[in-house]
């Protein structure tokens, strides 16, 4: 039992110089803010600074794993998603989630048409899966694809799309076969410039616009778009959306106990600093506990995918997890804030300019995306415990 | 990346699983509940040759591990005997193996843990007066007398004293803590056995009145190795515990979730509610959790890795609430037939409830936890 990671060895620190170097020389500056969350830029000027930026790292050959169908030197590559992540903003443009689907389900000719600009950032894709009446149960969408000659014809709508104002593709599932349910759908390349597609962005509750929605109106899409076979969408869509429940769970949560630390430190009550007080003490104790068990849950899931183990409940256990601890450390966050956790972003006197207020309304959206966290309990009890099935409507 | 148990230690653990249902099975623990000693050597022994307290034992010593990694193949046993809620002194006699392993001189070495390796000497493991794992709770008085010192006081919640060949006793000495070797049924040596809300196990409260100890019986020094053989102890029957109770809850759990499937009401197999689906998740949830942390912990300190000290803090605090909280759960969703005697749950719930107070309470560990973070973050800031 080893849960080591190797070191990494001397000789890559010229790799790490010139990646600093590289990024101090092209690192965009932004007007975005960076918060916690998948978060969606809001000005065209940070989109396109973003495009270059991304360009750039590829053609100067740094490339993700994710990106690459060649196995790429293992420690770059964490020495790149180090560095990269503490610049604080994106690197991966969009939603890259049609890439698992384009390397199993797509022809030669769509993977080199579509892989590549993804990767270089030319191309940035978006998931045009959730509809108004087709939530948790995503089998029931209504968005229709009417084969019309060599083209379908997509008529319906789409919402909780994230970065659609600015992508040039979706990944869009649509129902093309006269049969209810997961067969009838189909999924997908759309070019979001085509006649009769309307984006218009959706403002949250957190008050920022990192979400869309997506009308189509008899949208012509040619039928070689098509991903895989009419009626295979949702076994196309399966493996990424399983990808998505695991990556929720891979954001870390360490970084935020280590906030609520340095919280207790700098806020007082009744004259005396808040991590003086046993309750804190405790509380604090407790977030720690999951959050440490949110990484050995992370080895967990990691050795069961290197042997080829992973169950039905792993994914929505992992995405309940972290969802739920997330929204509960925002929560106590602004409870150690006393008073002050009342002022909100662009108040001088707000904590850290309003973060864990912003942590605290966005966690509300990791409970109920990839799958609300009720049916991840349904998965779990059902696929992974084998309780018997919700009886369906009709 | 490879945080699963390999084949050797799934193979212990079906050898192991095979022998306790054969000698002491859950049935057979039951059976003895209410008799006054609930400790059968005869299997103690066979278990030994199984290797129950070779694992933290130098082969020199006639000890023995599976892997290189002794702590994490004990874990696996000590899963298995949580299974079946086994009720001798698995964890203070390895406790005492290991701090004679690790601080014990040659002679204790050589007399003491070839015995306790081959399951012919258990021991028990006397720490505070209140059973609390403080160093000013530790409630015998060690004064020196020539040659040695002379015991005076208590120390209560003592699992397996009544059975114990010899015991391991932290004493306070005008140099500090000390740990002390004392023969279990030693002249001024007094046991009383208490009546415990855990069936299963039995707790001693233990009289020291002028005990006299030779010198020779000290293990390491006293003062600061006085305190680290505690601080080790209490990591090492923290990391137990807990692997214990991720056994003990797996089984029971396991047994609930069957009758889910099994029991029908309404027409239907209760397990088929949403309202009880969703707690069937929740404590999926809550299992795979403690096994990560249990696990994690058993891996950590057997590795002497950096984080050792907090993994064992998680495990200290998630583990033990978890496990209480799944008996809890899993007797409401039994409903009436849960609330009997002649039912196993109760006897889950009240080992659960137990464990959680000794070897420091979930309070203690979240406290532990805190302060580690505390430190780290200074380190951080000061950088």
């Amino acid at each position: 039992m080893n849960v080591t990671v190797p070191p990494i060895p001397a000789e890559y620190d010229a790799y790490r110089e010139r990646l600093r170097q590289f990024i101090a020389t092209h690192k965009p500056s932004l007007d975005w803010k960076p918060r916690t969350g998948l978060r969606v830029p809001e000005t065209a000027a940070d989109v396109e600074a973003l495009k270059r930026w991304v360009g750039a790292l590829y053609d100067a050959g740094y490339v993700l794993q994710r990106f690459s169908e060649q196995p790429l030197d293992e420690f770059e590559q964490r020495i790149l998603t180090e560095e990269l992540a503490r610049t604080g903003i994106p690197y991966v443009l969009g939603n890259p989630l049609v890439g698992g689907a384009l390397v199993a389900y797509g022809t030669a000719e769509q993977k080199a048409t579509y892989l590549p600009p993804m990767a270089r950032g030319e191309h940035i894709w978006s998931q045009l899966f959730s509809e108004p009446n087709a939530g948790s149960d995503l089998t029931g969408l209504q968005t229709r694809g009417r084969l019309d000659g060599d083209d379908y014809l997509i008529d319906g709508q789409k919402v909780w799309t994230t970065w659609a104002s600015w992508s040039d593709f979706g990944y869009l599932l649509a129902r093309t076969e006269p049969v209810a349910g997961a067969a009838g759908i189909t999924a997908f390349v759309l070019p979001m410039n085509l006649p009769g597609i309307d984006v218009r962005p959706l403002r949250e509750m957190t008050g920022t616009t990192d979400f869309n929605e997506v009308f189509f109106d008899g949208v012509r899409v040619p039928a070689s778009n098509v991903i895989g076979k009419p009626g295979e969408g949702w076994k196309v869509a399966a493996a990424s959306l399983v990808t998505e429940r695991g990556g929720v769970g891979a954001a870390g949560s360490g970084d935020s106990v280590n906030g609520l630390v340095r919280l207790a430190r700098e806020h007082q009550r009744d004259g005396r600093p808040r991590i003086d007080d046993s309750s804190v003490r405790q509380d604090i104790g407790a977030y720690a506990a999951r959050s440490r068990i949110q990484k050995y849950l992370s080895y967990q899931v990691a050795t069961k995918a290197a042997n080829g183990t992973i169950g039905a409940a792993d994914a929505p256990l992992t995405k309940v997890w972290y969802s739920e601890l997330n929204l509960e450390m925002a929560e106590y966050g602004l409870s150690l804030q006393g008073a002050r956790a009342a002022l909100a972003e662009g108040d001088p006197e707000a904590y850290q300019d309003g973060l864990w207020q912003d942590m605290f309304l966005y966690a509300r959206a990791w409970t109920i995306a990839g799958g609300s966290n009720e049916i991840m309990r349904n998965l779990i009890a059902e696929r992974g415990l084998g309780l018997p099935r919700e009886p369906r409507g009709s | 990346m490879d945080f699963a148990f390999n084949e050797d230690q799934e193979l212990l653990r079906q050898t192991t699983r095979r022998f306790l249902e054969n000698r002491q099975s859950l049935q057979s623990v039951r059976q003895v509940l209410e008799s006054d000693d609930v400790f059968d050597r005869s299997v103690w022994r066979s278990g030994a040759e199984l290797g129950w307290t070779a694992m933290l034992i130098p082969e020199d010593y006639d000890g023995g591990s599976v892997t290189d990694q002794p702590l994490v193949d004990l874990a696996v046993l000590a899963q298995e005997l949580g299974r079946v809620l086994y009720p001798g002194p698995f964890i203070p006699t390895n406790v005492v193996a290991d701090a004679l392993a690790a601080s014990g001189s040659e002679a204790q070495r050589k007399d003491l843990l070839p015995l306790i390796a081959a399951g012919e000497s258990v021991a028990a493991w006397c720490t505070t007066g209140d059973g609390s794992p403080y160093v000013r709770s530790v409630a015998v008085d060690a004064t020196a007398v020539p040659d040695g010192y002379r015991l005076d006081g208590v120390a209560r919640y003592v699992h397996g004293a009544g059975s114990a060949d010899v015991l391991l006793v932290a004493a306070k000495s005008e140099e500090g803590l000390v740990h002390l070797l004392v023969p279990g049924h030693s002249v001024g040596v007094d046991v009383r056995r208490l009546v415990g809300l855990d069936l299963s196990r039995r707790l001693g409260e233990v009289r020291f009145e002028a005990v006299p100890v030779a010198a020779s019986s000290v293990v390491g020094t006293a003062g600061a190795e006085g305190e680290a053989i505690l601080a080790r102890g209490l990591r090492l029957a923290s990391v137990l515990q807990a692997a214990e109770a991720v056994g003990a809850a797996e089984y029971l759990f396991q047994a609930t979730v069957q009758y889910a499937k099994d029991r029908v009401q309404f027409g239907r197999p209760i397990g088929s509610f949403q309202a009880l689906k969703h707690r069937f998740a929740d404590m999926h949830i809550s299992m795979e959790a403690m096994r990560v942390a249990a696990q994690y912990a058993a891996l950590a300190v057997a590795d002497g890795q950096p984080d050792a000290e907090e993994a064992v803090a998680v495990a200290g605090s998630y583990v033990k609430e978890a496990f209480s909280a799944m008996c809890g759960e899993a007797l409401q969703l039994h409903g009436g037939i849960g609330f009997t005697w002649e039912h196993d749950v109760h006897v889950f719930l009240r080992r659960a409830k137990t464990d959680q107070v000794l070897y420091g309470d979930p309070a203690w560990h979240r406290e532990r936890l805190c302060q580690l973070i505390e430190a780290a973050t200074a380190v951080e800031n000061a950088k």
